[in-house]
């Protein structure tokens, strides 16, 4: 269709309807793209006008047009009925006579189709919001599920290395401690540690010691797929073995994991070694709690490292219970000191010349509350291990002092009292201190004490120990070494120290049965050489007469022993050195 | 059965004394600022709450849209009630984001990040970009989550265009997206949109602040679009009522004077005729800027020189 004849009329109306437009909705064109449309739809409603016979469609589609140009609301549709109806026939002159009932039937035709299109354009949008509201409240949700999950993950794994931590591993192994309740289902648990990781820290860095500790994870969660190995921290792992079948498999865990970290770790162009420890427990689910296979997989990781490390080691029951006894006594000492607990017996040491009782030796007794009265080995060797030695000790020459003086006081001729030091308590600054103060506040005579040493204490080579067993020798107080002839045994540095007896260990009164027996000899030369120095020499352990009788005549100068007398209360020393009841 | 925590912990006591359990530097940012390990981390998402009306919702219903929920209607026509005007300004808000988009294609600007873009109805960024320059590409943004998922659909099949949630006030964020760096390259001059949002963030958010970070991204070259509600030039009544209308809505309105909106422009050289009634930004015909100070909204365009 050629150029219209009424062009600059329908510029006019196009002009007039999109001012009457605008305002009515948000129209995403400019002006004049608003004109160029609506000038295009002015011309068709024109020749629509004109023609015969009157193509309603027309109608229609000015209208589908309009609403697709987003020239879409109520205000719309009313100014463009009210602009076409008040100005289209005069601007463009199309007079004609049906032209009223013509338009009528037109615009009734631009409403019903802008309805519908409007209504359509309505529906789909509102569809269309529902379907994003939809959309992003489902995926709200699974952000959520997922940031859960995330939480979760976070809550139960290790941020260094991301394997399950203590948390997942306490609820996995109390999940497989409960599913094989009732069932004769196993269970293992390897704790590893590796080996002086610290040193990895101190030499390479932390950053350094961080990658490795990520290397070994990987390695070792690798090597035993697929079981659970969680980090506990630091550089300790443990590993779970669910549904074992026995010691072995467990123990197979335990040797992939170790020759997992037997390879270098290459950090950083670092050759880093790293070695670990494990200690295995394997039993019956139903006979465990979590707490105690994890307390039992701990000791034994212990006596894996105790070994040497490097390896791994097998709990064993017995060991374990005696370790917990041990660990249990060596525990209640503090207090059975504080409840007065501990008391002395004290063993007579004679004369082998004249059977007189040159002294005692203070022996340590435990009156514990549950396991009854306990004899020094049980306990001593915990005390010196854990440094309660010390409050004992210092409490058991404190005692023994006391107790000498009411011995003093009762003869003209008081037997000493030996008391035994441990090596600790030696090597402690403050004892010169301590043992003037005991003798001033208890008045016993210094001569009237002796303290028993270990010839180990006298060779570590320190000078304090020395100066301070010098400064007490000074004093007058009798310093013997104890159980002579079982360690090292050197005579020639006796000369140079503060030493005033020798006590020769029990083993070779013992094997003085036949005369002339190779124990006799090195006896009788080992006391000449004692007298050589000036020492007197005391026998322990001897039980018969006929032990007596051969010391006596090595040259020995005093005994101790059943023989002599048993270890004994105070008071039956004090009946005795009052010559009334011979022990 | 449980384990206790405290046996287990005596377990790992010797790990303890070593160097390597100070982890906390590998925690997400949001459980290291909480502190705690175990809170509740701040990426949680939010659940989606339709009962709510959405400034991007009762936008479109000013626009003529019917991308709402009766909850958006009800608030909008409050505010209708009390601002008769509402819907023209945002019409006319809207036709400003035209013209300046369509400026800046002339211009020769190929990329567009829209900050606060709503709900896609009609007009929108890409339409505009991509008519005149197919090969132009646009980012919207928005917190709406709805606007995001509907932006998403609209946009599917163009690869030129592509939306993210987030928040204008978290720029940092915004300018790390993966999303937003593969569509943008910072190195070329990008268009920052922030139109008709700002007046959305506080002044405790500190707009100044998040809009000096959008620029340290951008290349020479690039421009900023800004528009937001202003009370400037009202007398004090109406001022105070016009704030007594926002204070009433679900989302306070920050007003801005005239010169607020010009100093948020700083390190940005003006494009004629600077800050204006939206209106009066390069009308297209004298008498279309006619009341323009009806319009409420206030914009301008800046570029950054060098
Ligand atoms: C009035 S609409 C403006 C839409 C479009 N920019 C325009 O001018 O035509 C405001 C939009 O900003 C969004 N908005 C509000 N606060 C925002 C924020 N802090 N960060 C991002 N978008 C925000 C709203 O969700 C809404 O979609």
């Amino acid at each position: 269709m050629g150029e219209s004849p009424d062009a600059a009329s329908g510029g006019a109306f196009a002009r007039a309807w999109a001012k009457a437009l605008w305002g009515t909705s948000y129209l995403p064109m400019t002006q004049a793209q608003l004109e160029a449309l609506l000038r295009r739809l002015t011309d068709l409603l024109a020749q629509t006008l004109r023609a015969e016979p009157l193509d309603l469609r027309v109608g229609h589609r000015v209208a589908t047009e309009l609403v697709a140009a987003h020239i879409a609301s109520a205000e719309a549709l009313g100014r463009t009925l009210e602009v076409i109806q008040l100005r289209l026939i005069r601007d463009l002159d199309l007079a004609a006579d049906d032209i009223a009932d013509r338009m009528a039937r037109l615009m009734a035709a631009v409403a019903t189709g802008y309805a519908r299109a409007l209504r359509d354009r309505t529906l789909d949008e509102q569809e269309s919001i529902r379907r994003a509201a939809m959309t992003a409240r489902a995926e709200a949700e699974r952000a959520l599920r997922a940031s859960e999950a995330r939480f979760r993950h976070q809550a139960t794994h290790d941020p260094l290395t991301d394997l399950p931590n203590r948390t997942l591993f306490a609820e996995r192994l109390a999940a497989a401690v409960d599913a094989a309740a009732g069932s004769g289902r196993r269970v293992g648990l390897c704790f590893l540690d590796l080996d002086r990781f610290k040193r990895i820290n101190d030499s390479y860095g932390h950053q350094i010691g961080d990658r490795a500790l990520v290397a070994a994870a990987r390695r070792v969660s690798r090597a035993v797929e697929p079981h659970l190995v969680a980090r506990l921290g630091g550089d300790a792992f443990v590993i779970l073995v669910e549904r074992s079948t026995g010691t072995g498999d467990v123990v197979a865990v335990a040797e992939a994991a170790l020759a997992a970290l037997a390879e270098p770790v290459l950090v950083d162009g670092h050759d880093v070694t790293i070695t670990g420890s494990v200690g295995i427990v394997e039993r019956r689910a139903a006979d465990s709690s979590p707490d105690d296979l994890m307390r039992a997989a701990g000791s034994t990781l212990n006596w894996a490292k105790t070994a040497g490390g490097a390896r791994w080691a097998l709990y064993d029951a017995e060991r374990d219970d005696r370790e917990q006894a041990r660990q249990a006594l060596s525990a209640a000492i503090p207090t059975g000191l504080e409840r007065g607990e501990f008391f002395l017996d004290y063993q007579p040491l004679a004369s082998l010349h004249d059977g007189s009782l040159l002294g005692v030796e203070a022996l340590v007794r435990w009156r514990h509350p549950q396991l009854g009265v306990l004899r020094p080995d049980t306990f001593i060797g915990l005390a010196e291990e854990t440094g309660l030695i010390v409050p004992l000790g210092g409490w058991v020459l404190a005692e023994a002092c006391r107790e000498a003086v009411g011995w003093t006081a009762a003869t003209a001729q008081p037997p000493y009292v030996s008391v035994n030091l441990a090596v600790r308590q030696v090597r402690r600054p403050g004892l010169v201190q301590e043992v003037r103060a005991l003798l001033r506040r208890t008045g016993l005579p210094p001569d009237r004490l002796q303290l028993e040493i270990t010839e180990s204490t006298m060779m570590s080579g320190a000078e304090e120990p020395v100066r301070a067993l010098r400064t007490l020798a000074d004093l007058g107080v009798r310093i013997a070494i104890d159980d002579f002839g079982t360690g090292y045994s050197n005579l020639a540095y006796l000369r140079d120290l503060p030493v005033t007896e020798l006590k020769v260990a029990g083993e070779f009164v013992r094997g003085l049965r036949a005369p002339e027996a190779p124990d006799e000899r090195i006896l009788a030369s080992l006391v000449s050489l004692a007298h050589a120095l000036n020492l007197t020499v005391t026998a322990e352990g001897v039980e018969t007469g006929g032990q007596a009788d051969r010391l006596r005549a090595i040259g020995c100068d005093a005994g101790q022993g059943w023989h002599f007398g048993r270890p004994a209360p105070a008071e039956n020393i004090l009946a005795r050195v009052k010559g009334r009841a011979p022990c | 059965m449980k384990i206790s925590d405290r046996a287990l912990r005596a377990m790992a006591s010797r790990a303890e004394a070593g160097q390597n359990t100070r982890r906390g530097t590998d925690a997400p940012e949001g459980t290291r600022r909480g502190g705690r390990a175990l809170q509740r981390p701040d990426w949680a998402p939010e659940t989606i709450d339709v009962e709510r009306p959405s400034v991007a919702r009762m936008y479109d219903y000013y626009l003529g849209g019917s991308h709402n929920f009766a909850v958006d209607r009800a608030a909008a026509q409050k505010m209708v009630a009390a601002v008769p005007e509402a819907p023209l300004m945002a019409q006319a808000n809207r036709a400003f984001l035209r013209r300046a988009v369509q400026h800046l294609t002339d211009a020769g600007i190929r990329q567009f990040l829209d900050i606060g873009s709503g709900i896609p109805t009609v007009g929108n960024v890409h339409e505009i970009a991509q008519r005149h320059a197919p090969d132009s590409r646009v980012v919207y943004v928005d917190v709406d989550p709805v606007a995001v998922a509907h932006s998403r659909e609209i946009l599917a099949g163009n690869d030129g265009a592509t939306v993210v949630q987030e928040d204008l006030r978290r720029p940092e964020r915004i300018l790390a997206h993966p999303d937003v760096r593969s569509m943008i390259d910072f190195s070329q001059p990008v268009a920052v949109l922030v139109v008709a949002v700002l007046h959305f963030v506080a002044d405790d958010d500190r707009p100044a602040e998040v809009l000096r970070t959008l620029r340290a991204a951008l290349a020479p070259g690039s421009y900023l679009v800004l528009s937001q509600a202003s009370d400037d030039g009202r007398g004090e009544a109406e001022r105070a009522e016009a704030e007594q209308v926002y204070r009433r809505t679900d989302n306070p309105l920050w007003v801005r004077s005239r010169a607020e909106l010009t100093a948020f422009f700083d390190g940005f050289e003006l494009v004629e005729p600077g800050v204006v009634w939206v209106p009066q930004w390069r009308p297209e015909s004298p008498e279309s800027a006619e009341d323009a100070e009806r319009a409420v909204f206030l914009g301008g365009v800046g570029r950054l020189g060098g």
